[in-house]
């Protein structure tokens, strides 16, 4: 039988190492073992996704070892839920995501969304090319943490401050932070709309909404 | 004096002009404005299926003082709506945009439907061009192609797209060659309509998104396949490359085409740094075009010129709130130097 720790390292080697359908294997092998799916999640393959997303801030990997490296870890994740209970919340935040109307420029939003779920928040992704009601509703009719928008064109960001002004305008901007990006957008125009902040890749942005909701 | 067109050929030529030309491509660079659409009566999203009122807006951006050059069309989805992904034609602030895929992995790729030249978007595009060369002379008609990573990835999701460039690598440069193959044939269509310049900016194949091996082996190789099949009677082509600069230089000096435009991201001094027999085209800011006001696009201007630009353009396409007067003040600023 092999140490919890040996399984533990398989799990994490089989995210970074981009191995979508052996971590499966490695995901029963361990729970056979009778080991905590829970511990095998955060240790194991959040484990992995971190350490990709290390070669990812030092340009050794980039999006599309990413995205792989990413369904590896879902894959994984996707079996241990079998054997958790549904009802646990760990996580440390809630997130809703969206890229705004007239926009369905998403890779960016995707990766924000992948790296805020493995940095322990909990995330609605409402998709691409989203409303201005839409994301107003959900947080009048959701506790919500931290709304973050995104835009790939110049002449879809004004959609991020409309929501921001509709959001003024219902009295329900205290009760979320707003965080923006996107290629097109900067740090002038995040405070020009009245953003809480914009961050310039998807690893600043965990760091920063760690921050927002104090967990940094 | 010399003309637009005169003018650009030099440059293009690697020749010293008088000053650099001015010039916003068209497709992914926007260059149409609301308060344009007002002063003309010629409005979006009409123009994007009408080929007389594609003309007569890509006509008044060089009347109107904005850009020294006639570009269309207007967004980056005709070669994915021809090819049958459902576009929604967006509306006078909102470009179109995909709203619908035709396949789920680069291996479906024969579930595309090849360009028809002889009809659709495309047609008009072309027919666009026509009237352009037939009505005006004297202006460099600029045609624009969606490069072959986002033409790629605008039939199909992205997120798997990417994915299959590595698990998929043989099937997924037999895609890019159909892509390739259908680029080849509107941008040679476009030459032959009348196109001056053929301008390909591929915002989805840039080297922070694929990292230099995939820039290199799939940005850059379909790149330059597509140039290289474009026929020699044309002024020249250019290259809007988005992001940074920094991990790929040597890569996208491998570019073929004979401009280089960058987003700004990128510092034009640094980039004439690393490429210094190139021209380089680009960069002001339209964050400051769009919220800013004439002074301070001036001073970029002069800031961009004096760093290396060739040709003087916006870092992106416009947003369609930028003033009048803060898209004027670029060649504004140009003349007065000179």
């Amino acid at each position: 039988m092999q140490t919890k720790e040996e399984l533990l390292q398989r799990l994490s080697d089989c995210v970074f190492e981009m191995e979508d359908e052996e971590v499966v294997d490695v995901v029963n092998a361990y729970i056979e073992c009778g080991y905590d799916p829970q511990e095998g999640m955060l240790q194991g393959l959040v484990d992995g996704m971190k350490r990709a997303s290390a070669m990812y801030e030092e340009g050794e990997y980039f999006v599309p070892e990413l995205i792989v490296c990413s369904d590896a870890m879902y894959a994984g994740i996707e079996e241990f839920q079998k054997y958790l209970p549904e009802t646990e919340d760990n996580s440390i935040g809630k997130v809703v995501i969206g890229v705004v109307e007239g926009d369905t420029h998403d890779i960016g939003k995707n990766l924000v969304r992948i790296m805020m779920e493995t940095g322990g928040f909990d995330v609605h992704d409402l998709g691409r090319d989203v409303p201005i009601d839409t994301f107003v509703d959900y947080v009048k009719n959701n506790e919500v943490d931290i709304l973050c928008m995104s835009s790939l064109m110049t002449t879809t960001m004004p959609g991020m401050s409309a929501v921001i002004e509709k959001l003024k305008a219902e009295g329900l901007r205290d009760k979320v932070k707003v965080m923006v990006g996107g290629a097109p957008v900067s740090p002038a125009f995040a405070e020009k709309i009245g953003a809480d902040g914009y961050t310039r890749s998807a690893i600043e942005a965990v760091e920063f909404a760690k921050k927002l909701v104090g967990a940094a | 004096m010399l003309t637009p067109k005169e003018r650009l050929k030099m440059i293009l030529e690697g020749q010293r002009a008088d000053r650099p030309a001015c010039i916003c491509p068209g497709g992914m660079m926007n260059m149409v404005t609301a308060e344009l659409m007002d002063e003309v009566q010629v409005s979006l999203p009409e123009a994007h299926s009408d080929a007389r009122k594609m003309a007569d807006l890509a006509k008044a951006v060089y009347e109107k003082g904005c850009f020294e050059n006639y570009g269309v069309p207007f967004c980056m989805t005709i070669e994915a709506e021809e090819m049958g992904a459902k576009v929604d034609m967006g509306s006078k602030v909102y470009e179109p945009h995909v709203v619908e895929y035709v396949m789920d992995s680069v291996c479906d790729y024969r579930k595309l439907t090849p360009i028809d030249l002889e009809k659709g978007r495309a047609k008009v595009v072309l027919d666009a061009i026509h009237i352009l060369k037939a009505e005006t002379e004297g202006v460099p008609i600029v045609g624009n192609l969606t490069g072959p990573i986002s033409t790629a990835s605008s039939v199909m999701e992205p997120v798997i797209f990417y994915k299959e460039l590595r698990k998929k690598n043989k099937e997924a440069h037999e895609y890019m060659n159909f892509i390739t193959d259908q680029l080849i044939k509107f941008g040679r269509a476009q030459i032959e309509a009348g196109a001056d310049v053929i301008a390909i900016s591929d915002p989805s194949g840039t080297g922070e998104i694929l990292g230099p091996k995939y820039f290199e082996e799939f940005a850059v190789t379909y790149i330059n396949q597509l140039l290289d099949s474009l026929q020699d009677e044309k002024l020249g082509t250019i290259v809007h490359i988005c992001g940074q600069m920094r991990p790929v230089y040597r890569e996208v000096n491998e570019l073929h085409s004979n401009v280089l435009s960058f987003d700004s991201i990128v510092p034009m001094k640094e980039a004439r740094e690393y490429l210094k027999d190139r021209v380089l085209m680009g960069n002001v800011s339209t964050y400051a075009l769009e919220f800013g006001d004439p002074e301070r696009v001036k001073m970029l201007t002069e800031s961009c010129w004096k760093n290396g630009s060739d040709i003087l353009s916006p870092a992106c396409g416009l947003g369609m709130k930028s003033p009048l007067r803060n898209v004027q003040s670029i060649l504004e600023c140009l003349k007065e130097e000179a």
